[in-house]
């Protein structure tokens, strides 16, 4: 999708249209950027980047508060809209999905009518713009998609995919960073054709399993990691996580216990969502001075009940929050999941049967209400607004 | 301060003492012993502020006086010296000088000054004999939980009433239950939450006592449980909070029993569950027309299956369980035969003793595993 979350603000808010619009904040508050929109882009501004430096390089940007509701709304829009065109549909972030169209052309055409077709579409049903690329790789479906932004379709045909990638920049590849960029410059690598005409064994030696993924990449292929996957295959995910960075540093115990209780709230319903039961636990807090720690613990059972997770996330905190010293930002994030509750319990078996039921009835009326409709006292104090990125850190194939 | 005390006694005594000195180093002294001499006896203390342990040996004193030494470096010194007398000597800045045949070793000490008091033994509430809190304790610690945040089930319950001693462990997923009549003196009813180490060391006081008859002295004060055997005392701080209202998870009654031999379905589940997944160890078991049925299966690397023979004619019932449950309790069971007790899928089964003659109560409650 194209500045997909500065799009559906613009649905709510058409004055916004065309202007340089940041998602995040006021301009003067602590945090970062989630979405600027192709207006303020040109300034340089771009998501991840402080509120801050975002008004220092573009000053007359309009500034506003996200609204991950909405987002999340459209987001259901938009893969409802794919479903149509493939049953095999991955979403891999909130604006961003892979299609596989294999078997589909004599329902919807050959490719670039498929893609005009769905293209229409997405308009017509969310409003918004997309950018979609085509080609017989995940891989370099995502540099075309990204080439043809905004608004746009391209389609790199069979066979001409290490061709296509040639003149883009090493840092088109999705994966390469900057620090895998420097590392490629440090021997004179800098277009995908340079590094496409090295040897795989040259790049095995210098870069390990990474360099074999880096070759691979440089021909158009779907290598390493998360690009070996089919569509579709690995749509489960990992780790959930939710994390909250204070406008103003703070060592109140009670407002962080609190911060820390709504925010593994919102991981535990995430998890009911995904029908998962989490094993371990992780904090993650940062210091006023920057300095970041994250804690982990596998509980002997796996859960999915906000009290329980609630439990490990404080004890995790109160053994290793430094008492009295500020803290900027505090996370929560659970992983190691099983589709089964597992084991049972014994000693609070009646008590979690009980908590199991009430919040099946909570996540209901969240369902129809909105999540905040409901939420646990302990976690009042602590209910930031939200914030999502665009361009979450860490999801596969997403550019900085 | 000056002795000679023998290698072996030395030997026997500091090894006692070495699980319970302190490895974190975040109070230095614990890492020592505390060697006090009066009279013609050593007396040696160690501690990590949680448990602490006092044995003694007799000694040739020259001079009385107290010092402590790094118990680690001296116990692994001392274990390679000839059997012989050990003469010790301790100067001014604390250091000791050790003599044994032509062996000379000085080793930094610290003040005993900085070496913390250990609580007086209060007046004995009961007496148990070591070889049976032994077998209780045995029978019990490994239901302990393992997860710190739970820390009124890092120990187990205690319980003294009339003449009968309970022991009750559980991790909230299964609860191992063992009560024993007292043959000796125990006029007290007590309770009290026992911390796994010090249940663990007094599987060791126990394992180097000949006679199992031999009378431990119990007492308790507020903070403190206090277990005398012989001239070796153990002290452990209570765990303080409330155990669970155990006696409500007991089942009172099971619908189906099977009775099974322990080492056949001890030999079958560790089979099994080599293809259970590695961190649920979730196995299968099935009750079915006189067979129960042991299944496990990983669906990257393959499954087993095992059946034993049993007197069984009601309904299959099919009912998931961690085999690191159930083979725990198998190790820990003497009688060569157990009683499988079940209800269904969702009900908490239990493992008791089976076979004639069980002249105690040992119940193993464990709930099972929704796979």
């Amino acid at each position: 999708m194209d500045a997909f979350f500065v799009s559906v603000e613009e649905l709510f808010d058409p004055s916004l249209k065309g202007k340089a619009v940041v998602v995040g904040g006021p301009k003067d508050a602590r945090g970062v950027v989630s979405a600027a929109s192709y207006e303020a882009r040109k300034f340089g501004v771009h998501s991840a980047m402080p509120l801050r430096t975002a008004s220092q390089l573009c000053p007359h940007a309009i500034f506003i508060e996200g609204h991950p509701d909405r987002y999340r709304d459209y987001s259901h829009k938009v893969h409802a809209v794919l479903q149509e065109f493939s049953p095999k549909v991955e979403m891999a972030s909130v604006d961003e999905a892979y299609l596989d169209l294999t078997g589909t052309e004599r329902l919807l055409g050959p490719p670039l009518k498929a893609a005009h077709t769905l293209h229409q579409r997405m308009k017509q049903r969310t409003g918004l713009n997309c950018s979609i690329g085509i080609s017989t790789s995940k891989m370099v479906a995502k540099v075309s998609s990204d080439q043809a932004k905004p608004n746009g379709i391209l389609w790199v045909q069979p066979g001409l995919e290490a061709a296509f990638l040639a003149p883009l920049d090493v840092r088109r590849l999705p994966g390469v960073g900057k620090v895998t960029e420097e590392k490629l410059q440090q021997i004179g690598i800098r277009k995908v054709g340079d590094l496409a005409r090295l040897e795989e064994d040259f790049l095995h030696r210098r870069f390990g399993k990474w360099g074999l993924a880096l070759a691979g990449k440089s021909h158009g292929a779907d290598a390493g990691s998360w690009f070996d996957g089919e569509i579709g295959s690995l749509d489960e995910p990992k780790s959930i996580s939710h994390e909250h960075t204070f406008n103003e540093d703070t060592a109140d115990a009670q407002l962080l216990e609190s911060t820390l209780a709504r925010l593994t709230e919102k991981v535990a319903r995430r998890l009911r969502e995904q029908g998962f039961y989490a094993r371990t636990v992780t904090l993650k807090l940062r210091y006023k001075d920057f300095t970041t720690l994250t804690r982990a613990h596998t509980l002997a059972r796996s859960t999915q009940l906000d009290h329980e997770l609630i439990t490990e996330s404080r004890a995790l905190f109160r053994k290793n929050w430094r008492a009295g010293e500020k803290v900027r930002l505090l996370g929560v994030g659970v992983s190691g999941f099983d589709e089964t509750e597992g084991q049972l319990a014994l000693i609070d078996g009646d008590k979690n049967e009980r908590a199991r039921k009430a919040l099946k009835a909570i996540d209901q009326i969240r369902d129809k209400f909105g999540e905040k409709s409901v939420k646990i006292a302990s976690g009042l104090a602590g209910d930031h607004a939200e914030r999502v990125h665009e361009n979450p850190v860490g999801l596969p194939g997403k550019r900085k | 301060m000056e002795f000679t005390v023998s290698k072996a006694d030395l030997v026997r005594e500091l090894n006692l003492s070495q699980g319970v000195v302190e490895r974190k180093t975040t109070i230095p002294i614990l890492s020592n012993v505390l060697l006090e001499v009066s009279g013609e006896r050593l007396t040696m203390t160690a501690t990590d502020l949680e448990l602490g342990i006092r044995c003694s040996a007799p000694a040739r004193t020259k001079s009385g006086g107290a010092g402590t030494i790094p118990a680690k470096k001296l116990l692994e010194y001392v274990r390679l010296l000839p059997d012989s007398d050990v003469n010790f000597k301790f100067s001014d800045n604390h250091w000791a000088s050790l003599t044994c045949g032509r062996s000379r070793t000085r080793i930094a000490g610290m003040s005993r000054e900085s070496y913390p008091e250990l609580p007086q033994m209060p007046e004995a509430l009961a007496q148990l004999p070591i070889g049976l809190l032994a077998s209780m304790i045995s029978k019990t610690i490994f239901a302990i939980s393992a997860e710190e945040s739970r820390f009124t089930l890092n120990g187990a319950l205690l319980l003294l009433r009339d003449r009968t001693v309970t022991v009750v462990a559980t991790d909230g997923h299964r609860l191992a239950l063992v009560e024993c009549e007292n043959p000796l003196d125990s006029p007290a009813n007590y309770k009290a939450l026992l911390p796994r180490k010090a249940m663990a060391e007094l599987l060791k006081l126990a394992s180097d006592t000949e006679d199992k008859t031999a009378p431990v002295d119990f007492a308790g004060d507020d903070n403190h449980l206090f277990f005398q055997l012989g001239p070796r005392l153990l002290i452990s701080r209570k765990l303080t909070g409330n155990f669970p209202d155990f006696e409500r998870v007991l089942p009172k009654s099971h619908s189906h029993t099977v009775e099974v031999d322990r080492d056949e379905l001890r030999a079958s589940i560790e089979r099994v569950s080599q293809f259970s997944d590695e961190r649920s160890r979730a196995i299968k078991v099935r009750f079915g027309d006189n067979e129960a049925t042991l299944h496990s299966s990983l669906s990257e690397s393959g499954e087993s299956e095992e059946s034993l023979a049993v007197e069984y004619g009601g309904p299959t019932v099919e009912i998931g369980f961690n085999a690191q449950y159930l083979l725990e309790f198998l190790r820990a069971v003497p009688e060569a035969k157990v009683a499988f007790h079940f209800k269904d899928a969702q009900s908490a089964g239990e493992l008791s003793p089976g076979g004639e003659g069980v002249d105690y109560k040992y119940r193993y409650v464990v709930m099972p595993m929704r796979i």
